[in-house]
């Protein structure tokens, strides 16, 4: 009766679990999505009455954010972002936090990296771009600590704190801007242009970047330390912790492939891409920012699945009291998702300063509104890395396709925003699209009700 | 022979379950009808059909001789059947008159044109209780605000509530499970009025003493279906034990002498208040062996719960000492006691005890992910964490279709087991177990009393706190009786006798009965 | 607050903190300290006279009204047992409506009927309008979290992310440009005996209309929910549902309207910003005030009348920097513009003491 297990009958290969886990997972949001599109197609018809506007205007997104010149480039700009700032929202709701203030952590970390930017005229890129970068990186963390200090020892709760602290950030970037770190020579309000040695690369600019022996020895001691997380990570699957067992082999594989790969791209790769480069058009915008993204992002999923830290903070997000009773401190994981997301949020604000905006600079009307849109990718892609990754570049391409839209069909580009809307709802309450498309609920037999429930508790 | 309530064919299929399989259940008027079984044999749910809280997949009901469809608990008070839950359906920031109007609220009659938004009448209702509360002998204050009620006095307003409705048939579903032994008594008592005044009880609780106090006819269900129905004077404690679980059932575990070591927990003068500003621990001391079970006797409400969590680091204490093997503990935070060498049984482990939507194996290492060899610095080391999780499965015989099922679809004797397997897999020196077996069928509790005891064997030492005596009883070397927050006698558990017991936990100190 | 017991329970509440004429004293002690305040930081800059000062107070009404009308919604929400923070986004799309409404009835009924009268009618019809148009996005709200179990946080942002993505498309769309001219706003309404009073007339009487509402709906909520038989089950829901479901009352539907009756009042906050405030709409225009209604609700401990102190606070707090800023043109008007939002959070932490929330609030109802 309770004892007896449930028998199921279960698929004999692992390839094939992980497959069809991989297709329930995509279905419903891809289903979500496609719902919005078809419930926007509708509301074009109503206010254009004319069925050839729709099509237009599908076929305009897709062109304006894909085969345009320039126009991949563009959707990857603008998916940069989208990935650090839904990363941040992520990191928060895993631990059970709402993070709503992604967008004030984000126009800190802005400012912030401007700030540094502007600061140190005379420092090398190797230290420079860095230093600004973990400016972004500091601000956010600093302003979202705020609220989840007080969320953690008072019990305010963060949808509310967090969105007073945007409005104050709005603010206090318009103050900072207008009277503290006001560019005097330009026409506008706004922060005098970062050092270009602060500057976030675009890809056109890499040739002539590494030309400084500086910055091709950073880049190789990036490569290298890449190499070497790879090498690690390869050096723990199956078949080569047998070929490599003893500490002493492994330390000379890894002496091995770092120091190859740093001599390789110090010398090798400046030279290369002096001879090749693929990307030739000065007005491709581009840049470095979006690895940057790749790999936080693998850095985040790796914290939340395969660190102790990771373990807690989704423990607090699932039952925090039975964190508490297993010994987890509620109050430092608090503070840690919350500082973490913001840092992801200021980096995302860093990077869009010192590699997007034309000028370089803060103007006092920066407005971005990626915020609200990052809470939405967030809840798409279920909190997920590589699902944030793929929101977030489904965002950036609508958000990009959206002008050539309006030119090919007249319809506003802020539909755009009302499609995004309606992904969210369909989203939020799947069963509206089960009962849109007559999907069962399947019920998996490990997933079953719980017997539990109408026992005498 | 007049039967106020007949039940035929009773189904009800539960996902994965069958609840109810073709019962049938009578109730004759006047009589007092207790319905035995343990946790899991599906009294609740035939109760909620009977008051309209479920549907049955089959069956029909006659009330009076008359069959009827009762489709919601409305359906359920119009043909005068009134239930007192077993966990209390009263709202705690309401009063007492507003609790047993609520739902048929009467309102000043020159509003009535205001409909749902005319003018409440308290006083009328206020009257009525009062009413209510002489003719049937329970005491209580229509004013009171019901958080502020000791659980008896909670109680009675559930039994008023259901007379103000008119009812004619009552449903008391465990209401000994928040009483003590004297309170039980009294509770008895007022039933046998109640059914002297023309009432019928159905009584359904898992305390095989209590029928034969009690009950005219006594049902026994076990696994959905009723396997028999006896008078009193027919059956035998035994007979009824093995009716309600199908085979023989030892009812006192066979334990082996105590041989009491050092000193592993001392408790000194502790004094620790509740969420509500009350003290609920009131100067407490005691000190509990290696190798010996301590059980803290007592019902629920009278500070165990706050005691529990002042050992075990989640709440601070105002006053007082803990130490543990030398350590004093008294303001650590949790994990530090833990490393101390505390295992951990809660109250509730679905919301305390479990993380329902991980992993078996993810809630098998709650405590341990972070040390070695679980984890190396930050990193967390999986193989190593699924060998410790498939072997804790196995010795602790925990049926689960694998290590990655979510535990919440584990039934509550293999969540039970899941806790437990984590607690005792450490080097335990002190196994504190909260209430280790509510909610559970006789396997899964034999299987924790034997752990239990093991434990103690192995040379930890173990406070048992538990509002079932028979386990007090049945599992303790010494025996201590809380009482509003105060530790009133500590008792060897072999010569402990039970009226002694029940005495202590309703407050009745040997001083005060030789006045 | 002390407390004696006796055995069958009773309460008998002993303490000073809830008597009416202490939290009196306390306001007018507030009050004094901000009037000390206030004229510390104009001094030498000129003199805030009795006109400024009746200015100033009148102000706090009118700036606390939608944080008012947001915090009610919120008790009707909250109270039994339903989140929900897309306020905001409800305040947001009632203001465009509102605006979209009174702009486009006012061109066609200025050609049947005197202009003046147009004027009135077409707002009348704005407001009730908005009010629909808050209460369907609250009716989604309603479904999403009660039929469809999602968490309500969720529901509540998915509300607000909607209300910016409708309002800044129809806004682009059909409002941003080449737009006649509408008949602006409901006028003051200058109560006829009791404006005349010295110091309270300017003050409270003359207002305009949602102001006045606002007033008589605290006294109208007070009623419902605690001397009806509505409002008792309401509560009963908000705290033990399945209580009140062992006793015939339908939990479901009970959330259901008073989601929506909450959905209206925020119809009516959101009225506010372009039926009373200004003539115009902008796309951002609602800037939080949603969120510090909830924060003023949680302040007045879900009761209408300490959710309207809330927002008077706030009110004043906003009209007092405002007449500050006249004065002081050399302070960056940044800082005074953080201000509520700096009060909210203070608000929020709980240093003018905790609260608690209802029992089952944000969390789904399953009848088993």
């Amino acid at each position: 009766m309770s004892n007896a297990p449930v028998a199921a009958e279960r698929p004999t290969s692992s390839f094939r679990i992980s497959l069809l886990r991989l297709w329930d997972a995509f279905k419903m949001p891809a289903l979500a999505i496609l719902s919005a599109f078809i419930l926007g197609g509708i509301v074009i018809l109503i206010t254009s009455g004319k069925p050839l506007t729709v099509l237009q205007a599908y076929f305009g997104l897709v062109q304006g954010a894909f085969l345009n010149q320039r126009a991949f480039s563009e959707t990857l700009v603008k998916t940069t972002p989208y990935i650090l700032l839904s990363l941040g929202v992520g990191v928060g709701f895993k631990t059970g936090l709402f993070n709503i203030g992604v967008e004030g952590q984000f126009y800190i970390g802005a400012v912030s990296a401007a700030w540094v930017g502007v600061l140190f005229p005379g420092l090398p890129a190797i230290i420079h771009l860095p230093l600004a970068l973990l400016a972004g990186v500091i601000g956010g963390a600093i302003w979202a600590a705020i609220p989840g200090y007080l969320k953690a020892r008072t019990g305010a709760h963060e949808v509310i704190s967090t969105m007073m602290m945007n409005y104050i950030a709005f603010r206090l970037q318009e103050y900072i801007v207008t009277w503290l770190l006001k560019d005097p020579s330009a026409g506008l309000v706004q922060s005098p242009p970062v050092a270009k040695a602060a500057e976030v690369w675009t890809l056109y600019q890499i040739p002539v970047r590494l030309q400084d022996p500086l910055n091709a020895l950073g880049v190789a001691l990036v490569f290298a330390i890449i190499a070497l997380l790879i090498a690690r990570w390869a050096l723990g699957t199956p078949r080569l912790r047998e070929q490599v067992e003893t500490a002493g082999q492994r330390r000379i594989v890894y002496l091995v492939v770092g120091v190859l790969v740093f001599l390789i791209t110090f010398f090798g790769l400046p030279a290369f891409t002096r001879v090749w480069w693929p990307f030739t058009d000065p007005y491709d915008r581009m840049h470095i920012g979006l690895f940057i993204a790749l790999a936080v992002s693998v850095g985040v999923w790796w914290l939340l699945w395969k660190t102790t830290l990771g373990f807690e903070m989704r423990t607090v997000g699932a039952n925090p009291s039975a964190a508490r009773y297993a010994g987890v401190s509620i109050t430092r994981n608090i503070m840690v998702a919350m500082a973490l997301s913001g840092a992801l949020a200021g980096l995302a604000g860093a990077v869009e300063v010192l590699g997007v905006t034309t000028c370089r600079c803060v103007q006092v009307s920066f407005i971005s509104g990626y915020g609200w849109d990052s809470i939405g990718i967030s809840l798409l892609a279920k909190n997920n890395p590589f699902g944030i990754i793929a929101a977030s570049f489904l965002w950036g391409a609508m958000g990009n396709g959206a002008d050539f839209m309006e030119l090919n069909s007249g319809v506003s580009k802020y539909i755009i925003s009302l499609l995004q809307g309606l992904v969210l709802l369909f989203v939020a309450a799947p069963a509206i699209v089960r009962w849109i498309f007559r999907i069962r609920a399947e019920r998996r037999p490990e997933e079953e009700v719980p017997l539990t429930h109408w026992e005498v508790k | 022979m007049a039967f106020a309530l007949q039940a035929t064919g009773i189904t009800k299929h539960f996902p994965g379950v069958l609840a109810n399989d073709h019962v049938s259940f009578t109730l004759e008027k006047g009589e007092i009808h207790a319905l035995l079984g343990e946790n899991g044999a599906g009294k609740s749910t035939l109760m909620n059909i009977l008051y309209g809280l479920y549907q049955p997949d089959e069956g029909e009901i006659m009330i009076d001789s008359q069959p009827r469809r009762i489709d919601t608990p409305h359906d359920a008070i119009s043909l005068g059947i009134g239930m007192v839950h077993q966990h209390f359906m009263l709202v705690p920031p309401l009063t007492v008159t507003e609790n047993i109007m609520l739902g048929q609220e009467s309102i000043q009659a020159s509003s009535r044109v205001l409909g749902k938004l005319a003018v409440l009448n308290r006083r009328s209702v206020t009257e009525r209780i009062y009413e209510l509360s002489q003719q049937y002998g329970l005491e209580v204050d229509p004013e009171a605000v019901v958080q502020d009620l000791p659980v008896g006095a909670q109680q009675r307003v559930e039994i008023i509530k259901a007379l103000y409705r008119a009812a004619d048939i009552l449903i008391l579903d465990e209401p000994t499970a928040v009483l003590t032994p004297q309170e039980a008594d009294e509770l008895f008592i007022i039933m046998r009025n109640l059914v002297n005044q023309g009432k019928s009880i159905i009584f359904i609780t898992h305390k095989l003493r209590e029928v034969f106090a009690v009950a005219d006819r006594i049902s026994v269900m076990r696994a959905g279906q009723v396997v028999g129905t006896v008078k009193p004077s027919e059956a035998t404690q035994e007979m009824l034990a093995e009716m309600m679980v199908g085979r023989k059932v030892i009812l006192q575990i066979d334990k082996a002498d105590a041989h009491p070591g050092e000193v592993v927990l001392s408790i000194d003068g502790l004094q620790v208040m509740d969420d509500r500003r009350h003290m609920a621990v009131d100067g407490v001391s005691l000190a509990v062996r290696a190798g010996e079970i301590l059980g803290v006797a007592g019902v629920q409400g009278n500070g165990q719960t706050e005691l529990v969590e002042a050992l075990t680091g989640l709440r601070h204490p105002l006053e007082g000492r803990v130490t543990i093997l030398g350590h004093d503990t008294t303001r650590a935070t949790p994990r530090q006691i833990i490393e101390v060498g505390i295992a951990h049984v809660p109250e509730d482990r679905q919301k305390h005890g479990l993380v329902l939507s991980f992993s078996v194996r993810d809630n098998l290492v709650l405590c341990t992910y972070y040390q070695s060899p679980f984890a190396q610095g930050i990193e967390l080391n999986f193989p190593v964490i699924e060998n410790f999780a498939e072997e804790l499965v196995h010795t602790f015989d925990i049926r689960t279709p694998s290590l990655e099922t979510n535990v919440g679809s584990l039934s509550g004797g293999n969540q039970q087991k899941v806790i437990v397997a984590r607690e005792l897999a450490r080097q335990v020196k002190l196994l504190v177990a909260n209430q280790p077996t509510r909610g559970l069928d006789v396997g899964s509790i034999e299987f924790i009393h034997r752990r239990i005891v093991d434990a103690r064997d192995k040379g930890a030492a173990v406070l048992l706190v538990s509002a079932e005596l028979d386990e007090i009883m049945s599992l303790s070397d010494r025996i201590a009786v809380m009482y509003k927050g105060r530790i009133l006698d500590t008792l060897e558990g072999k010569s402990a006798a039970r009226e002694q017991l029940g005495l202590l936990m309703a407050g009745v100190t040997k001083e005060v009965a030789h006045v | 607050m002390s407390t004696t017991t006796n055995t069958t329970g009773r309460i008998r509440r002993t303490g000073l903190r809830g008597t009416w004429w202490v939290t009196a004293l306390m306001i007018a002690f507030g009050l004094f300290t901000i009037w000390g305040l206030l004229s510390l930081v104009i001094r030498g800059h000129g003199v805030c006279g009795q006109k400024c000062i009746l200015d100033t107070l009148n102000q706090m009404f009118r700036v606390a009204t939608p944080i008012a009308f947001a915090a009610f919604c919120g008790v009707m929400c909250e109270r039994s047992g339903v989140f929900n923070i897309g306020i905001e986004g409800q305040m947001l799309m009632s203001a465009m409506v509102c605006y979209a409404v009174n702009l486009f009835s006012y061109q066609g009924l200025k050609n049947v009927m005197d202009p003046a009268a147009a004027g009135d009618m077409s707002r009348w019809l704005a407001l009730v309008a908005g009010v629909i148009s808050a209460v369907l996005l609250g009716s989604l709200h309603a479904v999403v979290s009660i039929k469809f179990k999602v968490d309500q946080i969720i529901s509540g942002t998915v509300i607000n992310i909607l209300a910016i993505g409708i309002t800044g498309y129809l806004y682009r769309q059909f409002l941003a440009e080449n737009l006649p001219p509408g008949p602006g706003t409901f006028p003051i309404f200058n109560i006829p005996l009791l404006s005349k009073i010295p110091i309270l007339g300017p003050i409270f009487f003359e207002q305009k209309p949602l102001t006045y509402l606002m007033f008589i709906l605290t006294f109208v909520i007070q009623y419902v929910l605690f001397f009806t038989p509505w409002g008792l089950r309401t509560r009963a829901v908000g705290e033990h549902p399945r209580a009140a479901d062992t006793l015939g009352v339908n939990v479901h539907y009970m959330r259901y309207v008073d989601v929506l009756a909450g959905s209206a009042i925020a119809g009516l906050g959101g009225a506010w910003f372009t039926l009373e405030a200004v003539d115009v709409f902008n796309p951002l225009m609602t800037n939080g005030l949603g969120f510090i209604g909830l924060a003023a609700m949680i302040f007045g401990k879900w009761t209408p009348f300490g959710s309207l102190l809330g927002a008077l606070i706030f009110g004043l707090g906003s009209s007092v920097t405002s007449t500050v800023s006249i004065f002081r043109p050399d302070i960056p008007s940044q800082f005074p513009q953080m201000l509520p939002y700096i009060l909210t959070i203070i608000v929020l932490t709980g240093v003018v003491g905790r609260a608690t929330p209802m029992a089952a609030g944000g969390k789904p109802y399953e009848k088993q």
